[in-house]
């Protein structure tokens, strides 16, 4: 899938001096697995690659290179190009010095999920096509296998690009929603879930490592003055820092759902982030990563903003 | 014992509006009740909803935050910001299943002594009726 031509362009950046450096994805070490690789000679372009397990937001890599002046393209899905809009919003990196290689994305697929329908699975059993795959014999639709929150993408397109790969697509109609699922549920049942699910959290905070707007040089959850929490990880902590995260992401957060692919303990910890954007989306009207124009919402404030809460 | 239960507010007054009119209202001789903990801010958008969190993780029972009337901003467009923040914060905290009485907002200039104590008797009666705070109280630990 555009694997040649991906290669085959940053072949070429990387030859005129255009770029420095290519971020992009290479087979992991497990098989269903890909991992980022930073590629800096024309001759090391071979080892890119592009397919259904290509997890990582992109633009976490960006960041060490923030202080530096290398000239950085970057392969980004939908999710990852709003991220860097973000970035860049928020003046991170000057414009010229990223080159974005546009990805349009069909979904990421969850290895857990495969291994849940189909038992044991080898990696030549597939063959894997854009929105489908053979297996035993049999062809899948991708749908069902998706991670969560890219069943529920709505910008499977990057929003900004310089070269785009691949063809246009249409978000998902059949999308199943796992927000909506939890929302749908009574307000106690919800907290039984999140209290359940975060007494399990052990505060290695992947979930902040992995997440490309989580880029403060001291992180609340760390910082000894004012010291917030205490380091153990107590349910009242975890609601703590995640309460917080969601705060702090308010406005920014792209959906891109590393956070939970990150944690080691699968807790679904993108649902509050989601939510809060829901929030935003319905009030404010304003969808992070889309516009490099449009102003933060937590930012910005109109006279009319609801305000009936405050008496 | 449980009769005697009083709630623990902390309240988060804005140094230019509300502080001011809690303190008219000291000066007045309003009555209100006593249990509320004020902290003078600058102003309700210097207000970190990690403050309200922690509020809540440390043992209140509830958190006023009170500021300018909008327009009427010392720093212009300060509590602008901060209805739209709480705004979100109340949301959350309500999806999440956390009672959203426990947080409160209002707006009180430095003419309304009457209007505070009146804000305050109304957020002691709302949180009365929740009892005490226990859902984001810090758990009794050995550890530091």
């Amino acid at each position: 899938m555009f694997e040649r031509e991906i290669r085959r362009r940053a072949k070429e950046l990387l030859e005129a001096k255009a770029v420095d450096l290519v971020i992009g994805y290479t087979s992991g070490s497990l098989p269903f697995q890909a991992r980022p690789i930073l590629v800096s000679s024309p001759e090391d372009t071979e080892q890119l690659v592009w397919n259904h397990f290509c997890s990582p937001n992109l633009a976490r890599y960006l960041l060490p290179y923030r202080e530096s002046s290398k000239k950085i393209a970057l392969l980004a899905k939908g999710c990852d190009t709003r991220a860097v809009v973000i970035l860049l919003r928020e003046e991170q990196f000057p414009r010229e010095r990223i080159h974005i290689i546009g990805l349009p994305c069909s979904g990421i697929i969850s290895k857990r999920k495969l291994e849940e329908k189909l038992g044991e699975i080898k990696e030549e059993d597939f063959s894997w096509e854009e929105n489908s795959f053979l297996c035993q014999g049999k062809k899948w639709e991708i749908d069902s296998f998706l991670e969560d929150t890219c069943a529920r993408c709505r910008y499977p397109n990057p929003p900004l690009w310089d070269d785009l790969i691949g063809e246009k697509r249409e978000p998902r109609e059949s999308s199943v929603d796992y927000l909506e699922k939890i929302s749908s549920q009574a307000e106690e049942e919800r907290w039984q879930f999140f209290t359940q699910e975060l007494s399990r959290c052990i505060r290695c905070y992947a979930c902040r490592n992995a997440c490309p707007l989580c880029y403060c040089k001291e992180c609340f959850a760390e910082s000894d003055v004012p010291r917030w929490i205490s380091g153990v990880p107590t349910l009242s902590d975890n609601l703590f820092f995640h309460l917080g995260r969601s705060m702090h992401l308010a406005g920014r957060c792209v959906e891109c759902g590393a956070c939970e692919r990150a944690c080691p303990e699968e807790i679904k910890i993108g649902l509050l982030p989601l939510k809060v954007e829901e929030i935003i989306k319905n009030n404010f009207s304003f969808e992070a990563g889309l516009s490099l124009e449009e102003e933060a919402p937590l930012l910005t404030y109109k006279e009319n903003d609801p305000g009936e809460f405050i008496k | 014992m449980k009769n005697d239960w009083e709630p623990k507010i902390v309240a988060f007054l804005c140094h230019w509006c509300s502080y001011a009119g809690a303190d008219l209202a000291g000066i007045s001789r309003i009555q209100y009740p006593p249990n509320i903990r004020v902290i003078r801010v600058p102003c309700s958008g210097a207000v970190n909803p990690l403050y309200i969190l922690k509020a809540l993780r440390e043992g209140a029972d509830g958190v006023l935050v009170s500021g300018c009337h909008p327009g009427d901003c010392h720093y212009l467009s300060g509590n602008y910001f901060a209805r739209r923040k709480f705004f979100v914060l109340h949301e959350l905290l309500q999806w999440l299943g956390i009672e959203k009485d426990r947080v409160q907002f209002s707006w009180v200039s430095a003419s309304e002594g009457q209007k505070f104590s009146q804000v305050v008797e109304e957020t002691v009666e709302k949180v009365k009726k929740l009892g005490p705070a226990q859902k984001l109280v810090k758990e009794f630990t050995f550890y530091v």
